[in-house]
């Protein structure tokens, strides 16, 4: 198995002894995907990342990122980050604060020009460059901040929500960007609660619950497992239960007797007894869709307590 | 090496971006405007070319070289570099440390590859740095107009570079930590300013404690001569009042000098930031000094004036002013630079120690 690059064994962090942020974190990340790391508000993917990258020192961390031990500054010259809720410092121009991160990561000058100029005409701060990152919208600086996540060309890239604060078209960029970023050879490690985004460019995701990662695998296999397959019908009379069906649902209140039901089978087969008894109780097949669940489903699943039936509330668990 | 350099250019981006910067470089050009705008002629002083004539200073008694070095050592280095200047210097770099670990910034520069305390330090180096140049560039300009003013080459001024920047780094290092913990500029300003106000008072009480304790020391030997003459010239002559206010002087000096040594060893531990700067009058006003003692041990009508009872200094009534003067000089003197320097240096150590792990430990 080639070298991945992140593998956590065991990540453990408490917060001033009490706060129980990450319970018992085992991750592996490959080379060359996009990663996504899901939870709800303070189930402790920030602290995840912030243990990985030095900024919070873990309680317990087994495990290599880019083949060294967590904890290790030298590796980090080969990554980049672009913290949650990031500031540049309002006094640097979009492009000093670029080229300071360079040269903090030991970027050559020469190198740190060039990829400072490239990568904010990449992030669209093109007629920007030279000014103070002081007088940019929140989108703006979040373009700037990823500007100067990336330039020491990293093999391993850490993003906590980097879309926040982006409008449509920015969003749409970045993850433009991810997309390249892998195509490239690199590693990104998304950090994000927007699933739709999550679903449209993780190779892989992990959903985080109050510091236990919970499911685990490629996006894919996660949603086919648990796909499912929508059926209309159209009654003539009275709405029936369908057998292998979960309960009717009538969607449109202006025609009361199209039912929708769901099938919870990724299999077509599981669909057919269904049509089946309809069509001989003179139901009229109006559609079957095979619906991949969603992303939500799977996370709304998993961060609902199966005993009471609510989400859980945020933060880490006591 | 690269991310010092990133560092320093960043401080210096950083400070720059502020008005003070500017506003404590232009108030030192105008002191040294002001500077060469005052002069020395054979009838008097002159400020902006208008004569003032203050008895004994013309350049009949003191060479315009020497009054030059006079004023900047008296105004230039004492009250603008050590008290005005380093507190221009403390506002303006008091949000360096709240900046360095503010949430949004220091996760970014965490996560390089550079360890935390080399981050501290670097800061803290960068900042003595820009200080040590408005000083460098203040004795500069005073070099120059002593030079051309009152025509005299003087390099001692130099000396004020490297003292007056160690009297800030003691401050500068307690600003670090301080707005390290509390990440607050404003209270990094002015709990600093509070403990330099204490160690400016505490430096002062132990002078004055110090000068009656050394007073009493000089005023029992002069008992004690007293005595020693008076038997002399009549063996049998009753002395039982001068051993009276011996005892008396011997039990004021005893409780002096436990108070002093309180007050003394309080001192060696904390930054001395007055005999800091008092050190550069030490080195370059010293001969100066020697010469008045001369000229005042020629002044006889003076010194038998002083020998008169009620006529002493801090407290005495038999010890000769001169000789307490002396004393209490030759004390201050022998006060070793290690002693004023190297114990200084020490605390400051110990803060920027406490400061690195305060911020290596912390979870931002
Ligand atoms: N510096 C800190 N000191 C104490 N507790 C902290 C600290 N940072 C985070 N926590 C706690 O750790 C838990 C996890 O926080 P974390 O920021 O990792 O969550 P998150 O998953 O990133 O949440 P969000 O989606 O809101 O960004 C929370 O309960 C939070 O209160
Ligand atoms: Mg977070």
């Amino acid at each position: 198995m080639p070298e991945a690059a992140i593998d956590l064994t065991s990540v453990k962090k408490t917060y001033k002894g009490q706060i129980h942020a990450l319970r018992e974190v085992c991750v592996r990340v490959e080379r060359g995907e996009i990663f996504g790391l899901l939870g709800p508000n303070g189930s402790g993917k920030s602290t995840l990342v912030k243990i990985l990258l030095t900024v919070v020192k873990p309680t317990l961390a087994q495990g290599t990122m880019l083949g060294r031990p967590i904890g290790d500054k030298a590796s980090l010259a080969r990554v980049g980050y672009l913290p949650e809720q990031h500031r540049l410092p309002p006094y640097l121009t979009a492009r000093q604060a670029v080229e300071f991160s360079g040269s903090l990561s030991g970027v050559s000058r020469v190198d740190r020009r060039r990829r400072a100029d490239e990568l904010l005409e990449t992030v669209g701060l093109r007629d920007w460059k030279d000014r103070r990152v002081s007088g940019f919208s929140k989108g703006m600086r979040q373009r700037a901040g990823l500007a100067a996540a990336l330039v020491n060309d990293p093999q391993l890239v850490f993003l906590d929500e980097p879309t926040d604060g982006v409008d449509p078209v920015g969003r749409k960029e970045i993850r433009d960007l991810l997309v390249k970023m892998r195509s490239e050879g690199r590693t990104v490690f998304l950090n994000s609660h927007l699933l739709s985004e999550a679903e449209q460019v993780c190779d892989r995701v992990a959903i985080l619950l109050q510091g236990r990662i919970v499911t685990q695998g490629h996006l894919n296999d996660l949603l086919q497992l648990k796909g499912r397959y929508v059926l209309q019908v159209r009654w003539s009379g009275s709405i029936m239960e369908l057998p292998g069906c979960e309960t009717p649902r009538v969607v449109d209140q202006a025609d009361p007797l199209l039912a929708h039901y769901i099938i919870p089978s990724s299999e077509p087969q599981g669909a057919q007894a269904a049509i089946d008894f309809a069509r001989a109780r003179g139901g009229v097949i109006e559609s079957l869709t095979a619906e991949r669940q969603r992303l939500e489903d799977l996370f709304m699943r998993a961060v609902t307590d199966p005993i009471s039936g609510e989400a859980l509330p945020p933060g880490a668990a006591p | 090496m690269r991310a010092f350099t990133a560092i320093l250019i960043d401080i210096y981006r950083e400070l720059s971006s502020k008005r003070l910067f500017w506003l404590s470089l232009g108030l030192s050009t105008v002191v040294v405007a002001a500077f060469a705008m005052v002069g020395i002629n054979e009838k008097g002083m002159t400020i902006f070319g208008i004569l003032l004539e203050i008895p004994f200073v013309n350049s009949t008694v003191l060479e315009p070289g020497e009054f030059y070095k006079l004023v900047f050592y008296a105004l230039g280095v004492r009250f603008w570099l050590a008290w005005l200047a380093c507190l221009l210097a403390l506002v303006a770099s008091a949000g360096l440390f709240p900046e360095l670990v503010s949430s949004g910034t220091v996760e970014t520069l965490l996560s390089k590859p550079i360890l935390r305390y080399q981050l501290y330090l670097s800061k803290f180096v960068g900042g003595l740095l820009f200080t040590a140049l408005q000083i460098t560039m203040f004795c500069l300009a005073s070099f120059v107009v002593i030079g051309v003013r009152g025509d005299a080459w003087e390099p001692g001024v130099f000396l004020a570079i490297p003292l007056v920047t160690l009297l800030y780094s003691y401050l500068f290092a307690i600003s670090a930590l301080i707005g390290t913990v509390t990440r607050s500029g404003i209270a990094a300003l002015l709990l600093t300013v509070l403990i330099w106000g204490f160690l400016f008072s505490l430096n002062l009480s132990e002078m004055l404690v110090n000068s009656f304790r050394i007073a009493q020391i000089e005023e029992i030997a002069a008992i004690d001569r007293l005595v020693a003459t008076q038997r002399e010239k009549d063996v049998a002559v009753d002395t039982s009042d001068l051993t009276l206010e011996r005892e008396e002087a011997v039990s004021t000096l005893a409780t002096l000098s436990k108070a002093h040594q309180i007050l003394f060893i309080t001192k060696s531990i904390l930054p001395k930031t007055e005999e800091t700067a008092q050190l550069l009058q030490r080195w370059t006003v010293h001969a100066a000094n020697l010469e008045a003692a001369a000229a005042d041990d020629e002044d006889e009508t003076q010194s038998k004036r002083s020998r008169r009872r009620g006529d002493g200094n801090f407290g005495t009534t038999r010890a000769r002013e001169r000789d307490v003067t002396a004393a209490i000089e030759r004390d201050q003197h022998g006060r070793s630079l290690w002693w004023v320097v190297g114990t200084s240096l020490a605390f400051e150590a110990a803060v920027l120690a406490w400061g690195c792990r305060v911020f290596s430990r912390r979870d931002f």
